[in-house]
């Protein structure tokens, strides 16, 4: 498992539509993705998963990806938040 | 925030039935415009669809949750709809949607972020899916998301203390936005700190909106108090706990008004977007009187600027003209003066038409304005049916513009009235068609049929100012300025002030150098006390009188009222007669005033300043004579 800490940039958080944009990004890889924020594991391929914990902007959170391509996915997935999730 | 606070019954649709994506959007947004948050469903509407367009918001399991934040959504609101067979909404999944969440939200804020994750907590638990898609009615449906909600948030009670934020806000307005305004605030904020009870102030004063309340603010706050003598915006508070109280309660009630609010005993307020709604909720609360001031007041504070600016400039015309060129022409013989006289002139021109434009804005929102501004405009002219081009009428004058823009007003709202049982397909017409077309039209009607009246009436008026001998102007200057100072800011003192700017509107410019006059008086007449009645003051009053120096030769009468409102019997009798004998005075040397607010910074362009300086003088020591033997000591508390 390979694991990173970033942070939400993007104004409105992670609202549906990055959300949905993350899950594309990071599901042709095929590993499991993992978001930790506020303590709490979450399951980063979910949308209402990620809805859910409502993580805003300026929320710290570690990224973790597990399987295969892990390395890759948790470029794409870091890369992504950092550019602030298509916003 | 519960979600089970956004939704109402009448916003749940169960077991219909949408061909498409497309037709299933269309009828949630008809429920969602149900719910009154909406100021224009098109323009929602589209949001949504913009925001399909981006990316479907179906999830899984079926539900799809559109949602929109736009500047059309006054408070946030939820729809819900289920269908009987469910519609392709490009879902990932595949699956048809048949679970509809319609979320608006206002633009500003993670509101919506927040609803949006609240309800996928909710979402998640399939048990909780079952239960709605099996509500029988709506009520049932209502009771099981209220009851989930609970079982994963608690009881609605237990997130109070969590809230961020203000328990209380409030807003404070007056008519000048001098005084009155920041008074009320600090007596708020002064009370909110004595009971612990965090407390946010906005203050609308003449400066502009200070201290803006915020819409998270307000919707985390437990309610709202609205201090105000002229309209305040109020759309932002749909919803929440209001409390709509005169600007003077905010000053004397501010520990009542809190408290109130902290027991939950306000009304909720509702606002409808339309102005017609605004009034019939507003005549629940508020006398008729109360209403025709705060109208009146809003025409009179828009319009103060033009004839401070305009009565100045002309003022200035006159110092620099040379009367000898041509006395018949003074003020505008040389270049200089009458470049002055000109631009101050124009602005005087929209004295009347201001003051009708904004009483018919406040009686009835925008829709008002134009036909106020043309009504006023047709008072100035004066034109009517025996003279319809109006060249040469005798203009309606101050009284006439005051018709047109209480009558403008109250014709739009009939006009509005009258217009809603047109059918809704017309909505979109009425404020660029039907309300502007009509209403001008009609209030043209109406002035070219009261003119004739109104300037008979109007130059009545000032033939008789004209005419009065030395005795009765006297009289007229005392009491006026003796009503400056009764009540400082109240409708006296407004009253008192309309008439002296009406009288320059008219011409006639000693009246308004007796009223500035006698409401420079109190303040000063104070501080002159405080500085040779030690005895009679406390140590803090004595220090706080230094300011009412400036106060008093700003013509800024308010500052006198922390003395009044603490020895009323001794101070105001002592200051009514003070500003009496000015304004007697003032107008026995014959003083004239063409601006109507400025105290001693306007001196240079008064007429004959020599004798409105005794008569300043005189009135301040004769006022602080009677506070000297009037008051009784003070015995020192330190």
């Amino acid at each position: 498992m390979v694991s990173a800490k970033t942070t939400i940039v993007n104004p409105m958080g992670m609202h549906m539509r990055p959300a949905q944009l993350f899950i594309k990004e990071v599901t042709p890889f095929g590993c499991d993705v993992t978001i930790n924020v506020n303590g709490k594991d979450i399951n980063a391929k979910s949308i209402m998963n990620l809805m859910a914990a409502c993580i805003k902007q300026g929320s710290e959170i570690e990224i973790k990806c597990s399987g295969d391509n892990e390395e890759a996915c948790l470029k794409a997935a870091v890369a992504l938040v950092e550019s602030g999730l298509g916003e | 925030m519960r979600i089970i606070d956004l939704i109402t019954k009448d916003r749940i649709l169960l077991g219909a039935s949408a061909a498409d994506k497309q037709d299933a959007i269309e009828k949630m947004v008809e429920l969602q415009a149900k719910s009154g948050n909406l100021s224009d469903k098109e323009v929602y509407k589209q949001a949504i669809l913009a925001r399909e367009a981006m990316s479907s918001t179906a999830i899984e399991a079926g539900i799809a949750v559109p949602h929109a934040k736009s500047e059309t959504v006054t408070a946030p609101s939820l729809c819900a709809m289920t269908l009987k067979e469910g519609v392709d909404y490009g879902a990932m999944d595949g699956q048809p949607s048949d679970l509809f969440f319609m979320i608006a939200a206002p633009l500003n804020g993670d509101l919506h972020l927040e609803i949006l994750s609240h309800l996928m907590v909710l979402l998640m638990d399939p048990q909780f899916l079952a239960a709605l898609r099996g509500a029988k009615d709506e009520a049932e449906f209502i009771s099981v998301i209220d009851r989930f909600e609970t079982e994963k948030y608690g009881a609605a009670q237990e997130t109070k203390p969590q809230k961020s934020g203000y328990q209380v806000l409030a807003v404070t307005a007056c008519p000048t936005g001098i005084a009155h305004t920041y008074m009320a605030a600090e007596a708020l904020e002064k009370a909110g700190k004595e009971m612990g009870i965090s407390i946010k102030v906005e203050t609308n004063g003449s400066g502009g909106v200070k201290n803006k309340l915020t819409d998270e603010e307000i919707q985390n706050a437990d309610g709202i108090i609205v201090a105000a003598d002229k309209n305040v915006e109020t759309a932002r508070f749909a919803g929440k706990k209001v409390l709509f109280v005169p600007v003077s309660d905010g000053i004397h009630k501010a520990e009542q008004l809190i408290e109130q609010i902290e027991r939950g005993n306000a009304p909720v307020y509702e606002h409808k977007g339309s102005a017609e709604d605004v009034v019939v909720s507003k005549n629940e609360k508020e006398s008729i009187g109360r209403q025709f001031y705060k109208h009146l007041m809003n025409g009179v504070s828009h319009m103060l600027p033009f004839v401070i600016g305009g009565g100045i400039l002309i003022a200035i015309a006159f110092l620099l003209d040379d009367y000898s060129i041509d006395p018949a022409n003074f003020g505008m013989n040389t270049p200089l003066a009458s470049f002055f006289k000109t631009v101050g002139g124009v602005a005087f021109d929209f004295m009347l038409p201001v003051l009708a434009g904004y009483i018919a804005y406040s009686i009835a929102d925008r829709p008002g304005l134009a036909v106020g501004f043309v009504g006023g405009y047709l008072a100035k002219v004066g034109n009517s049916f025996a003279n319809i081009t109006g060249d040469g009428a005798v203009s309606g004058g101050f009284l006439a513009a005051l018709l047109a823009g209480f009558v403008a007003g109250y014709l739009v709202l009939l006009l509005q009235k009258i217009a809603s049982k047109l059918p809704d397909s017309m909505d979109g017409i009425k404020p660029v068609l039907i309300y502007p077309l009509f209403g001008v039209f009609f209030i043209g009607v109406f002035m070219y049929a009261v003119n004739p009246a109104m300037a008979a009436i109007n130059t009545g008026i000032i033939n008789l100012l004209n005419s009065m001998g030395g005795s009765s102007k006297i009289l007229l200057g005392a009491i006026v300025a003796g009503m400056m100072s009764i009540d400082m800011g109240g409708p006296f003192n407004k009253a008192a002030y309309v008439f002296g700017t009406a009288s320059i509107a008219s011409g006639n410019y000693d009246v308004m150098a007796a009223v500035m006059i006698g409401g420079m008086i109190p303040p000063l007449a104070i501080a002159l006390a405080t500085t040779f009645f030690k005895k009679k003051f406390t140590a803090d009053e004595r220090k706080s009188g230094v300011v009412n120096y400036i106060m008093g030769l700003c013509f800024i009468t308010e500052g006198a009222i922390p003395f009044a409102a603490s020895d009323p019997l001794r101070v105001i009798p002592s200051c009514v007669i003070g500003s009496a004998v000015a304004g007697g005075l003032s107008m026995m040397f014959g003083c004239t005033l063409r601006a109507p607010h400025g105290g001693i910074f306007v001196f240079p362009v008064v007429g004959n300043v020599v004798g409105y300086l005794i008569a300043l003088a005189a009135g301040a020591v004769v006022g602080m004579l009677m506070l000297g033997i009037l008051k009784k000591n003070k015995t020192e508390a330190k």
